[in-house]
C-alpha cells in the first residue's frame, strides 16, 4: 500500500480542519474530524481501504477516548493521530500482511497513533504560536478601527498556520510514510526501551486528561466520591457509559432537590438573616 | 433620547452565533484563545447597534480582553453580551467594566461545567455507543457519531447563545446565584460520576510486575492482587496522584506529563510496566 501525492495531500487539508485550532471550527473540527474514530472512516475512504481505516480508528480511539484539551493543554494532537497516525499504522498493517480487525493489526496501530500523537504536539504549539503574528495584526486593526480585518484575522490568516503546521507535515508524513515506517521499525523496535517508555506514557497520558477534569469539580476529598462511585459502578459491576449515566441523573436530582430545600428555607428565615446569607452565597462567584 | 428602543435583528443575532459556532477557536494562540472568536461575533452585533464609528470602536474594544471558556457551553456568554450591549446601546447604564467584570466571572464556572458536562460526558458516552457500532469495521458507528454529536452541538450551542441573549444580565443570576449554584453541583455529580465511569472503562494503567519461583512459575502477579482489593486500582491511583500534583502541589499539566515520561522509563526499566507490544 502506497499514499500518492494526491492522497497525501487530501490528507493534509483534513489534517488542517481538525485539531483544536482547527480551520472547520472546534465542534466540526477537533470534535468530529478530530476523533480518530471519524478519522478512520476519512482515512479509510481516501486509500480505498474503509474496513481498515475503521478498524485503526476504533484502536486508536480507545487509546484518545478521555483526551481533554482544557485550557489549550494537550497531551496528544488529534490532527496527527488521525491524519498521519491512522495512514501510517494502515500502511504497516498492510505491509505486514496482518488482517484489518486482529488484535495485532490493532495494537500496532495504538502503538503508531500513539508514538505520532504525542510527538504530534509539536505541530499544536507550532500553530498557536505562528496564530501570533496573525493576532498582532488584528491588534494593529483593532487600534485603527479596522474591524473587517478582523473576519481575516480570526478565518483567514490561520491558514497559512495550518498549511506550514499541518499541511505540509501530513502530507510528507504520509506520502514517504511506508519508507518511513520501515525506518521507525528498525530504529525502534517495539520491544526496546524507547517504544515500551512511549506506549506506557500513551497509556499514562489520559490519567492527564481526566486529572484536569476533576481539578475542576473536585476540591476536597468529599468531592471524590461522586468519581469513585462512578469507577465502580464501571470497574467492579461492569456498567456502561450509558447506564453510569443514568443512575447519576437520580444523584443529581436528590443534590439539586436538596440544595433548592435548603434555599428555601434560609429565605423563609427572618428578614435580617437574608442578608448574611446571600453574603455567603456570593463568595463562590 | 434618540437611540431608544434598539433592537438587535434576528437576523443578526444568527450571524453572530455562527461566527462564534464557527471562529471561537481559529485564530487560537496560547496568549488569547478564543478573543479574536469573540471580537468577530461581536462585530456584526456593533455595527448594527452604533451608526457612529466613534461608538463602535468603544463597543469593540470592550471585547479585547482575554477569553477562553469551553467554547460549545460558552456560547451562553456570548449571547448574554448581546443582550448586554443592545442596553448598553439603548440607555448607557452598562458599561465595559460591567460586561468584563461578567465575562471573567462567567468563563470559569461555564468552563467548568462545560469540560466536565461535554468533552468528560457527552463526548466519551457517544463515542462510547458509536465504538460498539463500528467493532469489526463498519462505518456505522463513525456515521452515528458525526451525526449525533454535530446535531447536539450545534443545537445546543444555538440553545444557549439564544437563551442567553433572551436572558441577558438575568442568566448570570441563574448561573451564579443559589439555583445555579444548585444546578452546578447536580451537574458536577453526573460529571463526576461519568468521568469516573470513563476512566474505568477506558483509561487502564497495568503492571506486568511478577514474581516468579524457581521452575519460573509465577507466584505473584501483582496486577491480580491490586484488582481483587479493588478493581482497577492502579488506574485509579495514577488519576489520584496526577490530580494532587496539579491541584495541590500546582503543578503545570505539561510539568506533570514529563513527570509521567520519567515515571514510564523507570517503570519500563524495572520491568514494572511491559505494553507486551511487537510489530
Amino acid at each position: 500500500m502506497t499514499i500518492s501525492w494526491l492522497q497525501a495531500s487530501i490528507l493534509g487539508i483534513f489534517a488542517s480542519l481538525s485539531s483544536m485550532p482547527g480551520m472547520a471550527g472546534s465542534t466540526i473540527g477537533n470534535y468530529t474530524l478530530g476523533r480518530p474514530l471519524v478519522g478512520g472512516l476519512v482515512c479509510g475512504l481516501i486509500l480505498g481501504d474503509l474496513k481498515m481505516g475503521i478498524a485503526a480508528g476504533v484502536a486508536m480511539q480507545l487509546v484518545y477516548i478521555a483526551l481533554v484539551t482544557p485550557g489549550g493543554t494537550v497531551s496528544a494532537d488529534v490532527r496527527a493521530v488521525s491524519y498521519i497516525g491512522i495512514p501510517l499504522a494502515m500502511v504497516a498493517i498492510h505491509s505486514q500482511g496482518l488482517a484489518a480487525t486482529s488484535a495485532n493489526a490493532a495494537d500496532l496501530a495504538k502503538s503508531m497513533g500513539t508514538l505520532v500523537g504525542t510527538v504530534g504536539t509539536v505541530l499544536f504549539y507550532g500553530t498557536a504560536t505562528m496564530n501570533l503574528v496573525w493576532q498582532h495584526m488584528g491588534w494593529r486593526a483593532v487600534e485603527r478601527g479596522e474591524f473587517r480585518k478582523l473576519y481575516a484575522v480570526d478565518w483567514g490568516y490561520p491558514w497559512i498556520s495550518h498549511l506550514i503546521f499541518s499541511f505540509i507535515p501530513t502530507v510528507l508524513m504520509t506520502h514517504f510514510g511506508s519508507s518511513a515506517v520501515q525506518a521507525l521499525k528498525t530504529a525502534l523496535p517495539m520491544d526496546g526501551i524507547p517504544m515500551k517508555t512511549l506506549f506506557t506514557v500513551g497509556a499514562l497520558l489520559p490519567c492527564v486528561g481526566i486529572a484536569i477534569l476533576l481539578k475542576q469539580i473536585v476540591d476536597g476529598p468529599v468531592d471524590f466520591i461522586p468519581f469513585f462511585v462512578g469507577f465502580t459502578f464501571a470497574a467492579s459491576l461492569k456498567l456502561n457509559l450509558v447506564s453510569v449515566t443514568v443512575v447519576s441523573l437520580i444523584f443529581a436530582m436528590i443534590s439539586y432537590k436538596l440544595d433548592m430545600a435548603i434555599n428555601t428555607n434560609r429565605q423563609a428565615a427572618p428578614a435580617n438573616t437574608g442578608g448574611t446569607v446571600d453574603d455567603e452565597e456570593d463568595e463562590d462567584i | 433620547m434618540e437611540n431608544t428602543g434598539k433592537k438587535i435583528s434576528r437576523k443578526t443575532l444568527n450571524k453572530s452565533f455562527h461566527h462564534w459556532f464557527y471562529g471561537h477557536l481559529t485564530a487560537f494562540s496560547q496568549e488569547h484563545m478564543q478573543t479574536f472568536g469573540y471580537l468577530t461575533s461581536m462585530l456584526p452585533i456593533v455595527e448594527e447597534l452604533y451608526d457612529n464609528k466613534e461608538d463602535q470602536e468603544k463597543a469593540m474594544k470592550t471585547y479585547t480582553a482575554f477569553f477562553n471558556t469551553e467554547p460549545q457551553l460558552g456560547s451562553i456568554i456570548v449571547g448574554i453580551t448581546a443582550s448586554l450591549e443592545e442596553a448598553r446601546a439603548n440607555d448607557g447604564h452598562v458599561d465595559d467594566a460591567t460586561i468584563n467584570g461578567l465575562r471573567a466571572g462567567l468563563m470559569g464556572p461555564i468552563a467548568g461545567i462545560g469540560d466536565s458536562l461535554v468533552v468528560g460526558t457527552l463526548i466519551p458516552v457517544i463515542l462510547g455507543i458509536a465504538l460498539g457500532m463500528s467493532d469489526g469495521g463498519s462505518p456505522l458507528g463513525a456515521i452515528f457519531y458525526i451525526i449525533v454529536w454535530n446535531l447536539l452541538g450545534y443545537f445546543g450551542m444555538r440553545f444557549a447563545y439564544f437563551k442567553g441573549y433572551e436572558l441577558g444580565d438575568k442568566a448570570v443570576g441563574i448561573l451564579v446565584g443559589a439555583q445555579g449554584k444548585a444546578i452546578r453541583k447536580a451537574i458536577a455529580t453526573v460529571g463526576g460520576m461519568v468521568v469516573g465511569g470513563v476512566a474505568a472503562t477506558w483509561v487502564t494503567v497495568k503492571t506486568s510486575f511478577t514474581l516468579r519461583n524457581g521452575s519460573g512459575k509465577a507466584y505473584l502477579v501483582l496486577q491480580d492482587k491490586l484488582d481483587s482489593v479493588y478493581p482497577g486500582l492502579l488506574t485509579a491511583a495514577f488519576i489520584v496522584l496526577c490530580w494532587w500534583l496539579m491541584a495541590k502541589k500546582n503543578i503545570s499539566p505539561i510539568k506533570v506529563m514529563l513527570i509521567l515520561v520519567v515515571v514510564a522509563l523507570i517503570g519500563v526499566l524495572t520491568g514494572f510496566f511491559n505494553p507486551g507490544l511487537k510489530y
